[in-house]
């Protein structure tokens, strides 16, 4: 391990470049992932976070929760399905809210109270228990969505309706929705709001049906019962429907794939630079043999270098990006989340020991008798 | 600088691993490229392809098309304003959309049009459309029959259209009447009042300023004080498109830091190979090479490694792009594989420079044993 160190020491440079570079490449893995996850989150979190376990969308609305709606007849044909504990209607509608003083956009999920569809995973507070009152998306309450906060939606074009007050009474975590603060409302809420927008709407429909499955049902089963029996919907477990969300799949194959490269650019880089050293280092190396050390005292040394360039590369990843983290905007906040790091981090680990095992291999396969043949290291030939 | 390349010929393997991991980070930035290329054409298409200048949304629709509401009146203020030529009402519903003969639903965003869009024709009689080729590419043929939303509103493909689509949903171009027939069975609760529009392309005329009409266009639409228009000039609109913005930045920012990490691995590998060769830099010194002729050697090395990494990683790309699955939005084109061939010729360039400094303290007298 001392050698290990004092080489490290005395190359400053190529140790201090290759960390670097390591370090950038780890930042990238690590913010791309949290990027996904976050992203993903943002997407579908608010439908991934209320009660229902079935979720039944209108059969042309490729199983997106933005462009799906069913008629009240659809509600109440579902709710009649054998195996349906509980179902009522979901909506889902991007409004312009004034949220602590500033317009903003919002998503407005509206449930029936007592039925499926309302936010599982409180922050604060409580859910709504009247008209006008919601449940904020706990990451925007600095937004103007946090307890005790009213967020007001703004009247559409052509009323001289005021804005609709609605006052906060919860928050929830991992609750937004389309990238978007979210506001789980009443139902009436929910159609005074779209009417408020648009007044020259004729009706307001639910955008699905949120359903619980009566004790003993599954969820899986009762939405292939439904599929049958109900026509013009498409009835999803929630799963499903997180999964299948527009953009989640796309997003997750695209980062994948980026991700993906960035582990084997890291694999190589590593592999490779270990393996340019080892070679420079043979003569040196082979003479270490030679006077007595053991193959294995000198692959310990390679691997403790792996270890710790890797280790330092991750801390400069991590303190990359706790800083994107703490420049990310409101909007869309980055969390760097310490399991992430670590799952990422220990991945990473994984890949440089076995990028390293080319050079381990080299090393190995030193014959210490070159030390007297090779002329560098004063042999006859 | 002939010695140098002479050298990447006869020992090509010393190079290799340079090309190699240039090559992989190169697939990785044509990749990200070819995402934010995919994602922001087909998320902006029918805005780009409007002829007009500008774009008048609804105060408080926060820029959003469908959110957005023009009145007649508002309408007509807008036409009177000094510096407008015309304006063309614009309405967007996203439905799904079903291809004669199959069972499956496509992302369809029908837009109802009063004419000014690039590269569509005037609108088709009632009952018609122009279609985005990305419906071509999943099966839809002209004269065939597009059906819109659940109740199935046939409309029958005129002709197709390029680069339209919008929020990734193909444009499906029709009269206003239409759109507003389709919006009132698909999303009744968007039903605009007659005469009312999401929005106003505005053409601005001749020798006006965009910019000050926008201004001149929302002062004259304000009520008691208050804005009720948000004129927009078309590529603001775009940026306001949902998630545009995000996208461009959070790509930039990873193409970006990849150049870094390129930059810094060609460093590496370049002061790996100046270390290694400093008794052979010491020998050429002595017999009179300049500091420059080896830094213009290093150099050429560098944009020759880069180059070959380029080139393999473009074939690569291309290869991937063939088997990526559809849902993924890759689009590669030529402008973005030329300016990232540029970004990292130059990151090479960078990256080799912090050898430079190794190379002009070289003693030429380390070659007659003068150094030890």
């Amino acid at each position: 391990m001392r050698l290990a160190l004092r080489e490290i020491r005395r190359s400053k440079v190529r140790f201090i470049l290759l960390t670097v570079a390591i370090g950038l490449l780890v930042f990238l893995a690590f913010f791309m992932q949290t990027l996904l996850v976050n992203l993903l989150g943002f997407f579908t979190g608010a439908l991934e976070h209320q009660s229902a376990t079935v979720v039944v969308y209108g059969e042309d609305a490729r199983r997106s929760l933005e462009g799906s709606n069913v008629t009240m007849d659809q509600v109440d044909a579902v709710a009649q399905v054998r195996g349906v504990g509980s179902a009522g209607p979901l909506g889902e509608r991007t409004l312009t809210v004034r949220a602590d003083g500033a317009d903003v956009d919002a998503v407005l999920f509206g449930y029936r109270l007592g039925r499926p569809g309302s936010p599982t995973l409180m922050a604060s507070g409580r859910r709504p228990l009247r008209a006008d009152e919601g449940v904020g998306s706990s990451i925007d309450a600095g937004q103007g969505f946090g307890l005790g906060d009213t967020v007001e939606v703004l009247p559409g074009v052509g009323t001289t309706d005021l804005p609709l007050p609605i006052r906060i009474t919860g928050t929830a975590d991992e609750s937004r929705f389309s990238v978007l603060p979210t506001v789980f409302v009443p139902w009436d809420t929910y159609v005074a709001a779209v009417r408020l927008a648009n007044p020259a709407a004729p009706e307001v429909r639910p955008s699905a049906v949120a359903v619980i499955p009566a004790p003993g049902v599954s969820p899986s089963a009762l939405a292939s019962r439904i599929n049958r029996e109900v026509p013009g919907v498409e009835a999803l477990t929630r799963e499903q429907a997180v999964a299948d969300a527009p953009g989640v799949s796309s997003v997750s194959q695209s980062f994948s794939l980026i991700i993906g490269l960035t582990y084997i650019v890291i694999t190589i880089v590593i592999g490779f630079f270990f393996v340019i050293l080892t070679v420079q280092k043979a003569a040196s190396l082979t003479l270490l043999r030679a006077i007595g050390a053991d193959a294995r005292t000198l692959i310990g040394a390679l691997f403790v270098q792996v270890l710790l360039v890797v280790v330092l590369a991750m801390a400069i990843g991590a303190g990359i990006l706790m800083l994107a983290a703490l420049g990310s905007s409101p909007v869309f906040p980055i969390r760097a989340e310490p399991g992430l790091i670590g799952r990422v981090g220990t991945t990473i680990l994984g890949l440089a020991l076995v990028a390293a095992l080319v050079a381990a291999r080299r090393i190995a396969r030193i014959d210490p008798v070159d030390a007297v043949n090779r002329p560098s290291l004063g042999g006859l030939t | 600088m002939r010695l140098a390349l002479r050298e990447m010929l006869r020992r090509p393997g010393r190079f290799a691993v340079a090309v190699g991991m240039l090559t992989l980070l190169a697939v990785l930035l044509l990749l990200l490229g070819g995402l934010l290329d995919g994602l922001a054409t087909g998320s902006t298409g029918a805005v780009r392809a409007q002829e007009g200048q500008l774009l008048t949304f609804s105060a408080t629709s926060r820029d959003s098309f469908v959110r957005s509401q023009i009145g007649a009146e508002t309408r007509a203020e807008v036409d009177a304003v000094p510096g407008v030529r015309s304006t063309s009402g614009l309405g967007v519903t996203l439905v799904g959309a079903r291809i004669e003969g199959r069972e499956e639903f496509e992302n369809a965003a029908v837009w109802g049009y009063e004419g000014g869009v690039r590269g569509v024709p005037a609108p088709p009689p009632a009952g018609q459309a122009w279609v985005d080729r990305r419906l071509e590419a999943a099966g839809a043929r002209v004269g065939g029959t597009l059906r819109l939303g659940p109740t199935g509103v046939p409309v029958r493909i005129r002709g197709f259209v390029d680069d339209t689509s919008y929020l990734l949903q193909a444009g499906v171009w029709v009269t206003p009447s239409e759109w507003r027939r389709v919006t009132a069975t698909v999303r009744p609760d968007r039903i605009l009042p007659p005469g009312s529009y999401q929005v106003l392309s505005v053409d601005v005329a001749s020798g006006a300023d965009p910019a000050r009409v926008a201004t001149a266009i929302d002062r004259a639409t304000r009520v008691d004080g208050a804005d009720t228009t948000s004129t927009l000039t078309k590529q603001a609109a775009i940026d306001a498109i949902p998630g545009v913005t995000s996208q461009r930045s959070t790509f930039t920012s990873i193409i970006n830091t990849t150049l870094l990490v390129a930059a810094v691995v060609v460093a590496l590998f370049f002061a790996l190979l100046t270390l290694e060769r400093t008794a052979l830099y010491g020998v050429l010194k002595a017999i009179g090479a300049s500091s420059t002729q080896i830094v213009r050697g290093l150099f050429a090395q560098a944009v020759v490694v880069a180059a070959v990494a380029l080139v393999i990683a473009e074939v690569l790309t291309l290869g991937l792009g063939a088997v990526i699955p559809r849902e993924v939005p890759l689009l590669l084109e030529p402008s973005r594989a030329v300016t990232s061939a540029v970004s990292v010729i130059v990151a090479a360039l960078v990256g080799s420079a912090i050898s430079v400094r190794r190379i002009i303290r070289i003693d030429p007298a380390t070659a007659i044993g003068g150094g030890a």
